[in-house]
């Protein structure tokens, strides 16, 4: 009976001659022919490691295929096996989509990189090197300081340009009221990465000093930025786990994800890709190569395969 | 006292604002008090569609299938196959079209399979060297319209390659090339058959103005859930953004056509499906053509958008270059998509007004000219890429394709230009943008936050009654309780507030624009062109100037909505102006008024219900461009859809938050269809 | 002419008893009324009356002209009859065959094979060439191009529009789109042929010029027609017989002599009120029986002159006139008197009917 079913599903299939589901062969031993769907962000760093795992798999014999998605909904995608994996999932910004389609089933962790990453609050440096706020990186500097960090809608007080409300919901406007300086600094949401680099651009050209959310490893590493140190990391120190919410961000890991089934139709691709771990220094190796040498994204990859064979052929046995 | 007020219509508001402004002083801002808020009593909504979407994708119908990969049996929902297999249609003539253009595998693999073209490496086809698909496209233009049309189509996709977008710019009109036909087919499909069927019209009416005023943002998620990510869903959810236009202009065209013709074409004996194809079609073609006009310009306003559900090409460049605030190449990039839009326009204009000569007694070449034109172009490309490859032996054969980014570029020219803008402008801009969001938006975002709901609801149903009767009254009414009784009605003030002040802003800029361009036959279709620029322009591209000179405020957010919306009431009022009936100007020049005479007691009020259907458009032009603002940084509906994306019930509160924006503009577009239909019906323009 | 309709055996058309009538309720209404239908009553009740009873055969060959005032329901007895408009009740007989209960496909052989319609506003296809549109019918019929654009360029000669053939409507005057609009009605080479106000939407000149190629064209081809106007000096100029509406009905059916000289009605009488009679009648309606006894004059004049081209010349005659008929023999005299009172007299001067 259900031998009899199927066949009428693979037969509409088959009909329709156009479903690439469809056209698959035995199952071997070996990796599947089928492609291993990679997702593109818009970021270099997520660009270029794109292309070299793609370039490492394909070493490895498999068919790859690049795919443009928006970063939070793509687990979704992998959950429905639309993209087979995700491997720059960003603790702070990402952890709560990877883990709600986690709990729905359909993907799995992977593993992740030696990369530690720090997603929090921080100044472009000459803002420091201008003494805009005396006594950062320290958060009490943050203070007597707010004055040189308002803007036309900040009523008076100091901004925090925090990233999209979806990123990590109320968490900075909580701790500015757990801190006790709620009343000398508000929080403007931006719309999207976009926006911080703007800021980041325009208070520099202008001179003027500006408190934006952002993350390393990332370019803006290049210009110089600081974090501004909070009291430190513990569990449940947020207010949201019912801590007193004046705790930082911890220092945040960087994870692999993928589709419940690629370890089943690809099993040595799966192997590899679960053995790779970037360290911090080798993810801005790749973004600079685009972002400082201007180059493209493909070539970029190439390059940093190239040079890097030790590195990642082992993972590949 | 009573009679006055049942006479005079600027009395009656003068009562309700009163009545008013007596609300809102009178009603206390507490969230137990029911006047000042609503409860959320559909807060669990989104939800429900959550749950009924996931129900339908994940568990209805579950049927067996074996999966050979994993060599085991799978439960797949039947809805989920379904979609599955009908877009893989969708993406397979997609791949097909773009293969032709720039080679792969996956043609051969939707016939072979994945495992016979991993083993016959030599079997991928190959691309066509750019200047075979250049000159392809020059030929085509010629034979649609003559030489003009094929130097420009010539010129358009050879600076296309020059510039190093060749890939991403075939890539996007591959996809472009599939959903621009399919929603032009729907359309007419859809449109006849609402011609045919009052019913369907009646129920027709009301998915088009929401699938228009809908932000796109609200239907990627569903659409990703139901159809996957790639440029099938790409092509999807621009279908579903392209189709409205077509089907309303069909409809409009077809209600247009006499219905003598229609007798005509019946005496000549038609059947059913020649009057329809052969008259009424043809004849209401004028419509037809502005739709397609239309479709193929959302189309290309949908590229960037589309990317983010995985459709490929021009549009994720454009993304990815914005990221780095890479603002010359993003340029670039943005005008290579205006290019692919006009000569797509141009192409498909041409083609529609081609003749047929009947008494040309044509010999083999002339008959074949095209076709041997074709094949010329094609061996002097092959020869020329041969050629290439002997000439530049190193790196890339650029007569063969001129690799991504490796083109010319005028990238640090724009970028000088626009760090001049910021040098020139900037801190003269700085005390305006100051000035404008302390003393204007703040307080203007305030008030509407003060406003108790039982307020609003008086003014705007009064509003609407004392428009459009009672009916208008109520539908009002519903619409807006639907948005009170979800958990975002604050969001919903803000929103409202951001397209208040940017309509307003757009209105007095595309009247006092259009009025002057409108004087003079060259400016107005100057301005129409412009028009069409914009509308395909990626408005992502001017968000980052924007921020740059304005920060991330709501300033930068008014500007971005109102580049984009000023645009429909420019071409209203400059197409209002242009059917002022000819006997009318006369007749005023003959009493011996000034310009300016003619101007306010003439062509104003002659032209202001067209006008005033170009304040609709303009309404949800910056409806839709909320979603933009968003990105920006704002604290209204658009910044949750955004959000909505990462959500777990992203599906329901994307597609809820997406019905509030569109409540609001059909609330507003209630009245001043309402409105604008009486003056017409007054002026007896209809 | 009126006892010939008892001869129905060669009507080509026969109406009996159609009805049409606008509006929901419109088969409900007419049933109760039990076919006695008052146009103000229906309209109280939201039916427009638009045809009303209507009785009557058109014969072979016939030039049939429907007049009224505007609104009078004269297109859509025509539309009724082609079918473009399904009548509420009653049957339409083309040939014998009852054309209400035709199917689609039998409607469309009709109209392809035997019908053809020309329209106030030209109702030419905008987009397609003068050539074209006249190639319609038989593209449409599926008559290969060659053959169909052959066919349509003899229509464009006949219409006198050669050198025209790649214009598009817009590009024409309205007579000229009006010869396009009749040389796409007749490519089919239809029996019957209808007119709906073919030349109202002209100025006068060109109207006249467009009648008097009408005339030529109907010597030439004498089709089954009928042609609908307001014009009553169109309709005397070319009609056999005349059908004059109002509200619906048809308030008399008959030759123009008679229309003119016995109105059934009040109605057609105030209609013919100021047509002067000497261009509407015939000789033959005023022509006294021959006595061979009397003495005539050597003038002859032919039975269906009409009195105003002929009236001169009778009248410096100085004795009476011979009338003769096509075959040149004498079939009457024609006195002096009579058309002086025919010219200067009143309406109780009525002529006898011997003739009619
Ligand atoms: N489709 C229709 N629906 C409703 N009423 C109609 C329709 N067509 C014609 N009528 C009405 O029927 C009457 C007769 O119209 P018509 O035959 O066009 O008059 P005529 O051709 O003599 O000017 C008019 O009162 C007209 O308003
Ligand atoms: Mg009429």
């Amino acid at each position: 009976m259900k031998r009899s079913k199927n066949k009428t599903v693979r037969a509409m299939m088959v009909a329709g001659c156009v479903s690439l589901l469809s056209a698959t062969g035995v199952a071997k031993a070996a990796d599947s022919t089928s492609p291993i769907v990679i997702p593109i962000h818009n970021w270099s760093s997520q660009i270029v490691m794109a292309y070299v795992l793609g370039g490492m798999f394909e070493k490895m014999g498999n068919n790859v295929e690049y795919v443009p998605a928006d970063s939070q909904a793509v687990y979704e995608s992998i959950r429905n096996g639309d993209v087979t994996i995700s491997h720059e999932v960003w603790q702070s910004t990402f952890g709560k989509s990877f883990y709600n389609a986690m709990a729905k089933g359909g993907v799995i962790d992977a593993g992740t990189h030696s990369a530690t990453t720090l997603e929090e609050m921080g100044v472009p440096t000459w803002v420091i090197e201008k003494d805009l706020c005396p006594g950062l990186p320290n958060w009490e500097a943050l203070k007597d300081c707010h004055a040189n960090f308002t803007t036309p809608d900040s009523d008076g007080k100091g901004r925090w340009l925090e990233g999209p409300q979806s990123w990590h919901g109320d968490l900075m406007p909580e701790r500015l009221e757990a801190l006790g300086l709620a009343d000398k600094w508000t929080v403007k949401f931006a719309g999207g990465a976009d926006a911080l680099w703007t800021e980041l651009a325009s208070a520099k050209k202008e001179g003027r000093g500006t408190v934006v959310f952002n993350w390393t490893p990332n370019f803006t590493d290049a210009d110089g930025f600081t974090f501004i140190e909070f009291p430190p990391y513990y569990e449940g120190c947020r207010k949201s786990d019912g801590g007193d919410g004046k705790c930082g961000s911890p220092k945040g890991w960087l994870k692999k994800a993928a589709n419940y089934k690629f370890p089943k139709t690809h099993p040595a691709a799966y192997t590899a890709f679960s053995k790779a771990s970037f360290s911090t220094q080798q993810i801005g190796q790749m973004a600079a190569l685009v972002d400082t040498d201007k180059m493209d994204h493909k070539d970029a990859a190439a390059k940093w395969l190239a040079d890097n064979e030790d590195l990642w052929m082992p993972w590949t046995k | 006292m009573i009679e006055a007020l049942k006479q005079k219509k600027y009395l009656q508001f003068i009562l309700l604002l009163i009545i008013f402004v007596v609300l809102c002083m009178v009603i206390a801002p507490s969230d137990s008090n029911y006047l000042w808020r609503l409860p959320p009593l559909i807060k669990d909504l989104p939800l429900a569609i959550n749950d009924s979407v996931d129900f339908a994708m994940f568990e209805w119908m579950p049927i067996e299938v074996y999966d050979p990969e994993i060599e085991e049996f799978e439960q797949k929902p039947l809805l989920k196959e379904v979609t599955r297999v009908s877009s893989g249609f969708i993406l397979f003539m997609i791949e097909l079209i773009r293969e032709i253009l720039l080679g792969g595998v996956k043609t051969i693999v939707a016939f072979m399979g994945w495992d016979w073209a991993t083993d016959n490496q030599w079997a991928r086809w190959p691309a066509l060297p750019w200047t075979i698909v250049a000159g392809g496209a020059a030929i085509l233009g010629y034979a649609l319209n003559g030489f003009r049309l094929a130097l420009f189509v010539g010129l358009a996709f050879t600076y296309i390659a020059v510039f190093g977008q060749w890939e991403p710019s075939m890539q996007t009109l591959s996809f472009v090339l599939i959903a621009a036909p399919v929603s032009v087919f729907l359309g007419l499909v859809l449109g006849v058959w609402a011609f045919r069927s009052r019913l369907v019209e009646s129920i027709l009416n009301p998915l088009l103005n929401m699938a228009q005023i809908v932000p796109h943002f609200s239907y990627l998620i569903p659409v990703m859930v139901f159809f996957g990510i790639g440029d099938h869903a790409g092509a999807i959810a621009t279908i579903i953004f392209a189709t409205p236009p077509m089907v309303r202009l069909t409809l409009l065209g077809l209600k247009k056509v006499p219905p003598e013709v229609g007798e005509a074409g019946l005496m000549g004996g038609c059947n059913n499906w020649q009057l329809l194809t052969k008259v009424l079609i043809p004849t209401a073609r004028r419509d037809i053509l502005i739709g397609v006009n239309q479709v193929i310009m959302q189309c290309l306003a949908m590229v960037v958008i589309a990317s983010l559900i995985g459709a490929k090409g021009l549009g994720n460049d454009l993304l990815i270059a914005l990221n780095r605030l890479r603002i010359g190449l993003a340029l670039e990039i943005g005008v290579c998509i205006v290019l692919i839009a006009i000569v797509l326009d141009r192409l498909s204009l041409a083609w529609a007004n081609k003749q047929t000569d009947y008494f040309a007694d044509l010999s083999f070449k002339q008959r074949h000219k095209y076709s041997l034109m074709f094949g010329a172009v094609f061996v002097g490309g092959v020869i020329l890429a041969g050629i290439g490859s002997l000439i530049f032996k190193e790196g890339f054969n650029y007569l063969y394709l001129i690799p991504h980014n490796k083109g010319i570029t005028t990238e640090n020219f724009w970028q000088a230009g626009v760090d001049w803008i910021w040098d020139t402008f900037f801190y003269s801009l700085k005390s305006f943008n100051e000035w404008l969001i302390v003393e204007v938006l703040l307080p203007v975002k305030n008030a509407y936050l003060s406003m108790p709901v039982a307020a609003t609801f008086v003014l705007t149903m009064g509003i609407g009654y004392i428009v459009g009767g009672i009916r208008s009254a109520l539908i009002i009414g519903g619409l807006l309780l639907f948005i009170a009784l979800t958990e975002w009605w604050d969001r919903a003030l803000i929103t409202s507030y951001l397209v208040t002040v940017s309509v307003m802003i757009s209105m007095t800029l595309g009247i006092v624009v259009g009025t002057l361009c409108a004087q003079h036959p060259k400016s107005s279709r100057f301005i129409l062109t412009y028009c069409d620029t914009f509308q395909t322009f990626p408005s992502f591209i001017y968000l980052i100037p924007v921020m740059m000179l304005f920060g991330v405020t709501d300033t930068s957010v008014l500007i971005a909505i109102v580049v984009y919306a000023t645009i429909p009431a420019l071409r209203y009022t400059v197409e209002g102006l242009h059917a002022v009936p000819e006997s009318l100007h006369e007749a005023g020049s003959m009493s011996g008024v000034n310009r300016l005479q003619r101007w306010l007691s003439i062509e104003l009020p002659v032209s202001f219900p067209h006008m005033a259907l170009g304040v609709n458009q303009t309404v949800v032009f910056a409806l839709s461009m909320v979603i933009i603002g968003a990105m920006i940084g704002t604290d209204d509906l658009g910044q949750l859809i955004l959000g909505a994306l990462s959500e777990k019930n992203g599906v329901g509160n994307g597609l809820v938050l997406g019905l509030c924006v569109a409540f609001i503009g059909l609330a507003i577009d209630q009245v001043i269809r309402t409105w604008a239909n009486q003056r017409k019906e007054a002026l007896g323009l209809e | 002419m009126s006892t010939s309709a008892a001869n129905s055996s060669d009507a080509l058309i026969r109406c009996d008893s159609v009805y049409k009538i606008f509006g929901d309720q419109a088969k409900s209404m007419l049933e109760s009324s039990g076919g006695v239908v008052d146009a103000q009553k229906f309209q109280e009740a939201g039916c427009i009356v638009g045809v009303n009873n209507a009785n009557f055969e058109v014969h072979q060959g016939e030039l049939l002209i429907i007049m009224g005032l505007s609104g009078s329901g004269k297109s859509t007895l025509l539309r009724c009859i082609s079918r473009l408009t399904d009548a509420t009740a009653g049957n339409i007989y083309i040939e014998g065959e009852d054309i209400l209960q035709m199917n689609n496909k039998q409607l469309i052989e009709l109209r392809r094979n035997k019908m053809g319609m020309v329209f106030q506003s030209f109702a030419l296809l905008p987009h397609k060439t003068v050539l074209e549109n006249i190639a319609f019918p038989l593209q449409v019929k599926g008559v290969g191009t060659k053959e169909s654009i052959t066919r349509a360029k003899e229509m464009v000669d006949l219409v006198s529009l050669s050198g025209r053939e790649n214009y598009f409507p817009r590009q024409l005057s309205g007579g000229q789109q009006q010869r396009v609009g009749i040389a796409r009605s007749l490519a089919i080479e239809p029996d019957i042929w209808f007119l709906d106000e073919p030349f109202s939407a002209l100025d006068p000149l060109i109207r006249k010029e467009m009648q008097d190629e009408f005339l030529r064209l109907q010597g030439v081809l004498s089709k089954t027609i009928l042609f609908v106007t307001h014009d009553f000096d169109e309709a005397l100029r070319l009609a056999d017989r005349i059908a004059i509406m109002k509200d619906g009905v048809i308030e008399q059916l008959d030759t123009p002599a008679n229309i003119v000289l016995n109105p059934a009605t009040e109605y057609v009488r105030n209609f013919t009120e100021e047509v002067p009679r000497e261009k509407v009648l015939k000789i033959d309606s005023v022509m006294d029986p021959y006595d061979p006894s009397e003495e005539i004059s050597d003038l002859k004049v032919p039975q269906d002159a009409i009195i105003e081209t002929v009236a001169e010349a009778v009248l410096t005659a100085g004795k009476p006139v011979g009338v003769v008929n096509q075959a040149g023999e004498i079939v009457g005299a024609l006195h002096a008197s009579k058309i002086i009172s025919i010219l200067f007299g009143g309406h109780a001067n009525t002529p006898d009917q011997q003739n009619s």
